[in-house]
């Protein structure tokens, strides 16, 4: 009697595998979640001590830092940017095509996309001396704080 | 019994996979020999001694008391998986690159370096 339970219970696994099966391959063009993780750069890190304004020289910084992904020259002063791009895109699509059936198409899809940047923005004068520095953790917000802050609630 | 079994585990792993796999490498290719900076000096060496050694520049940007020639590479690797139903994709590009900062005389004043282009790996987006 136990191993007809046994058996019973085996062959019911069975059938529930094979339905999800055939659910999962009848509905694979209907339903899809899309999880995508994108980085451009090397880390940049906080400035620390090492960098002083009105200290360091542009050779200290290079030698420091390597070389920035971003110059410019801003109104006499030299821009050297270090940055750090990661993009962060999750969606999930629900469609089923009845148009040719009932009418309306039933298709229902949401996506959150976010680019943070962490960047580190050096001014220099012509001189060559450090005169500004401008820092930004950008991955410190967190990725559904910050596509959904608490202010969009009220 | 246990072959029903083996059978219906190979069919959902056989779906389960049935979409695809990829794994793809670009390289943007601007090519310089980094061991050829042992042949340049800071205050000594030219704007032509530069792109004599590194070739044309990927981009040069006007400073305040000169120019800068920025010498770049980078390498991308992407992986994707496609399942039945879900999706996953990690893509992450690097750069080699390297900047020198020339005067108004056109005589090499400061350079810098990052070499992280090969530092670029394949994963997954968690």
């Amino acid at each position: 009697m136990p191993r007809k339970h046994h058996m019973d219970f085996r062959f019911k696994i069975i059938r529930i595998l094979i339905s999800l099966l055939i659910s999962g391959i009848f509905i694979s063009g209907c339903i899809s979640f899309e999880m995508v993780k994108r980085i451009e750069g090397s880390p940049v890190t906080p400035p620390g001590d090492t960098i002083q304004v009105g200290k360091t020289t542009l050779e200290t910084a290079l030698l420091l830092l390597g070389a920035p992904d971003q110059l410019a020259e801003m109104e006499g002063k030299d821009l050297l940017i270090y940055e750090q791009a990661l993009y962060r895109d999750n969606r999930i699509s629900v469609g089923i095509p009845l148009g040719d059936i009932t009418g309306p198409n039933i298709d229902l899809s949401a996506y959150g996309t976010l680019v943070r940047y962490n960047t580190l923005a050096l001014f220099f004068s012509p001189d060559g001396i450090l005169r500004d520095i401008v820092f930004e953790n950008g991955s410190d917000h967190p990725y559904l704080k910050t596509l959904f802050p608490e202010e969009d609630k009220k | 019994m246990k072959q029903l079994h083996c059978a219906v585990i190979v069919l959902i792993i056989i779906s389960l996979c049935s979409g695809c796999a990829l794994f793809g490498k670009n390289k943007e290719f601007q090519p310089f020999d980094v061991s050829a900076l042992n042949n340049i000096a800071s205050g000594k060496s030219t704007a032509t001694d530069i792109t004599a050694l590194f070739g044309a520049p990927t981009e040069v940007v006007k400073m305040s008391n000169g120019n800068a020639y920025i010498y770049k590479r980078s390498i991308s690797k992407g992986t994707g998986i496609w399942l039945v139903l879900i999706s996953f994709g990690n893509f992450e590009r690097q750069h080699d690159q390297i900047v020198f900062f020339f005067n108004d005389r056109d005589i090499l004043t400061h350079y810098g370096k990052s070499l992280n282009a090969e530092k670029a790996s394949y994963g997954f987006p968690f």
